[in-house]
């Protein structure tokens, strides 16, 4: 057993390294998502929020973060996905701000402030909601530290003239600046968002309901959003009322029986 | 042995109310038992005729008088009557419900409606899995397994036969909770829980397996319906489902149910035993906690009907270590059987018989069931008729012949009459000697290599089939002296109220048949159930009273 052990663990780092040694050669060529889950995103990124103030990306993330890949000029899929985000915002029973912030990053390094700062006036008054809408960032960048930020998150795009050749998806990142989550589409689930966040939010305390969803609902990597996990769900409830009956039969009083006999 | 006649005045359970109305509304236990039996042996019959159809079909290579889809069809619901319409209702449901509350000294089950709803739940399933034969395209073809993806696409009636298991399933949860209830409520004063019978204690496992297995079935088939009606991708992998989730979830509970069908007979048979030897049952607590050992290992064990699924190879090799480990309490069993005739006064009498014949039939059961759990061996020998002869020696061999058995055993209780005994010792003979050479056989073409679930084979295999199919005239011969014999019994001379010389609540404090609440008064218990001495003066002492 311990020799055919080893024999799968040495099988499993030649296919790890094998992935490391392969993956960006190939990448060069290739557009779309490659997830990195469980990976960090580095802590030298410095990208400039709607405000003009340079910040250090990783620094701002103390909470649960959505994290949004676009450029403010998009004529294409950008629109449908912040539309897509702003609709979640309204109505996830989630709070912005207090759950989880949403950091939304132009990777068009041309693009400045200034246009960061009326997007995000743009798109925050679509929330159906009031919100604390200072957790909703909006960054730009130099072309450094969008490479990076990009790579990190496997996010990989190409440039055609001024516009972009790139895909639409929002990334979860724990507040420890972990990739745990990648959502596809321009449109959401306040169910399968929630459930991002909530596991994000593991490690930290979460509240408890968080911890019963995450029990109840798994995520299925092939349709790519949350299902609920009917198997573990039952056998919890079935092993729940056998044992209650077992205890209840045990620990009751026995009642005196009052029948006629004839 | 000790006739003693019923007092005067005395009214029996049958007397007590007459006519159709009085059997259908019952909550009688004793009632119910018996619309059970009625039911669950013409049940058994139509699945006993399919059997022999089938093997009529293999008397020799080649098509004979079943086409295949027929022949799929004859199979599956061979196995789907056999297995929810007899097996696993049978013991329980029959000689749980008449025989429980006699033997722990209670008047009725604990909830008595309810056991009424459960026969009529069993019914409607009954009817709903017969009732594929008659419209679409027939009875379902796909083993009584029902084994995904293939359920999910076939054209034949799957959705209803799978909505009878759902429906049976129900039944026999409500049973097993019932007896549970009644075990633990209404024992006679007296009667610890290491002084009641074996018989009880085996019921008392097989209902926690009712209660805790049998609604993963129920979800089970209820996911196959959603797969089948509204699309959902569960098992089907072209819908992003898992086949091999299912044959898990099936197994999960089909393996327990195993036990469900086979440990109320050893309950049976360490209760039988006893009295044909006149002496106590060597290891009562090592029996009482084998029972409660096979219901817990049970539950650990599906794995080793999916050696060959595609499951990692450390899944198998655990599957197939703790499958060693569940045959472990059943030696224990067939030892103890073995030890308490050692030094007996044996008296071979009908019940005894069958007793016997549960022993040598489950041994050869058991012991080929090592040869299926060791994983090296069951790949070789999977899917062939090696497990076909494997599972019907423990399934018939031993469960069928001991609910015979059973039904001899308690004749003249639950009819007050008795059969003649030379016939069915005669009946009893034909029958073994029947089965035997039905199932014998099977376990060599499957070492052979014949596989199992075709209407056709190779030449090579022709004898032996042949040798199988003339078992299987020889046991319906058998099988026929025996129900003759007993039908002809109710017409016997009447039987004296303990005949066999038991010692039980159900034989020396209740008439034969009893009254409507069982006892005069509810008995209090101060001697072990199987405690022989002095049984003579014991047995008439209490009649007296």
């Amino acid at each position: 057993m311990k020799i055919k052990l080893t024999f799968f663990f040495l099988l499993f780092l030649s296919a790890s390294f094998a992935q490391q040694e392969f993956t960006p050669e190939e990448s060069k060529e290739l557009l779309g998502i490659y997830e990195h889950l469980d990976e960090y995103i580095p802590d030298d990124l410095v990208f400039t929020n709607e405000d003009g103030e340079a910040v250090n990306l990783v620094s701002m993330i103390d909470k649960p973060t959505i994290l949004v890949l676009v450029y403010y000029t998009c004529p294409g899929i950008c629109s449908p996905l912040l539309d897509g985000v702003a609709d979640v915002i309204g109505k996830a029973e989630i709070e912005l701000g207090k759950d989880y912030q949403v950091l939304t990053v132009s990777f068009n390094e041309k693009e400045t402030y200034d246009l960061a700062k009326s997007k995000k006036k743009n798109y925050v008054s679509q929330i159906k909601r009031e919100v604390d809408e200072s957790h909703w960032h909006w960054m730009v960048g130099d072309s450094l530290n969008i490479a990076k930020l990009c790579n990190s998150v496997g996010f990989k795009f190409k440039r055609e003239g001024d516009d972009f050749i790139h895909a639409a998806t929002i990334m979860v990142l724990s507040p420890e600046a972990k990739i745990t989550r990648y959502l596809y589409g321009t449109y959401f689930l306040p169910f399968d968002v929630k459930m991002a966040i909530a596991e994000a939010a593991q490690g930290k305390s979460g509240p408890t309901i968080n911890k019963v969803l995450n029990y109840c609902f798994s995520y299925d990597p092939e349709g790519k959003k949350y299902v609920f996990n009917i198997t573990k769900v039952s056998a919890t409830i079935i092993i729940t009322l056998a044992l209650g009956l077992l205890l209840y039969l045990i620990f009751s009083k026995r009642k005196k029986i009052h029948h006629k006999i004839v | 042995m000790t006739a003693i006649s019923q007092p005067r005045g005395y009214v029996n359970f049958y007397q007590e109310k007459r006519g159709l109305m009085s059997w259908l509304v019952t909550e009688d236990h004793k009632r119910i038992a018996l619309m059970y039996l009625y039911a669950i042996s013409g049940f058994f019959i139509v699945a006993f005729c399919l059997g022999l159809l089938m093997r009529l079909e293999l008397i020799a290579p080649g098509r004979q008088l079943l086409d295949p889809q027929i022949y799929n069809q004859v199979f599956t619901l061979h196995g789907v009557i056999m297995i929810f319409l007899f097996i696993i209702p049978g013991f329980p449901a029959v000689f749980g419900n008449f025989s429980l509350p006699l033997l722990i000294g209670a008047p009725d089950v604990a909830f008595p409606k309810l056991n009424l709803v459960s026969w009529y739940l069993y019914v409607i399933g009954g009817l709903l899995a017969l009732s594929t034969l008659l419209f679409g395209d027939g009875p379902a073809d796909t083993g009584w397994t029902f084994y995904a993806p293939y359920s999910v696409k076939t054209g034949t009636n799957v959705s209803i036969a799978v909505l009878a298991a759902f429906v049976l399933g129900f039944s026999s949860i409500l049973t097993g909770l019932n007896f549970l209830v009644t075990m633990h409520r209404m024992r006679a004063p007296g009667m610890t829980w290491f002084k009641m019978p074996l018989f009880p204690w085996a019921l008392y496992a097989t209902s926690w397996i009712q209660v805790l297995a049998t609604p993963i079935i129920g979800i089970t088939l209820m996911m196959i319906i959603a797969e089948r009606t509204l699309g959902i991708g569960l098992f089907d992998p072209a819908l992003g489902g898992d086949p091999v989730l299912y044959q898990h979830l099936f197994w999960i509970y089909s393996h327990p149910a195993v036990y469900i069908m086979v440990l109320p007979a050893m309950g049976w048979v360490s209760e039988v035993i006893p009295v044909f030897v006149k002496k106590s049952i060597f290891g009562y607590k090592v029996i009482v906690y084998s029972s409660l050992a096979i219901a817990f290992i049970g539950y650990f064990v599906w794995g080793h009907h999916m050696f060959t699924s595609g499951m990692s190879g450390e899944a198998r090799i655990i599957f197939s270590i703790l499958t060693f480990l569940v045959s472990i309490p059943s030696a224990i069993k067939v030892f103890n059987w073995v030890s308490t005739l050692y030094k007996g006064s044996i008296d071979v009498k009908p019940p005894f018989l069958y007793a016997l014949a549960f022993i040598f039939q489950f041994t050869i059961g058991g012991l080929t069931g090592l040869v299926v759990g060791a994983l090296a061996a069951d790949i070789h020998v999977h899917d062939t008729y090696f497990v076909v002869g494997h599972f019907h020696y423990v399934m018939f061999g031993g469960t069928g012949f001991a609910f015979l058995g059973a039904i001899h055993f308690w004749y003249s209780k639950i009819w007050g009459r008795n059969y003649n005994l030379k016939w069915a010792n005669i009946g009893f003979s034909i029958l073994f000697v029947g089965f035997n050479l039905v199932y014998f056989p099977m376990l060599v073409l499957g070492m052979m290599g014949m596989p199992r679930r075709y209407y056709d084979y190779l030449p090579e295999f022709t004898l032996a089939n042949q040798v199988s199919t003339v078992g299987s005239w020889i046991m319906a011969i058998g099988l026929f002296i025996v129900i003759v014999n007993l039908i002809a019994g109710r017409k016997g001379p009447k039987a004296s109220s303990n005949p066999w010389g038991s010692v039980t609540l159900d034989w020396t404090h209740t008439e034969s048949p009893p009254s409507l609440y069982n006892f005069k008064e509810i008995p209090t218990v101060t001697r072990g159930p199987y405690d022989y001495r002095d049984y003579e003066d014991y047995i008439k002492e209490n009649h007296k009273n």
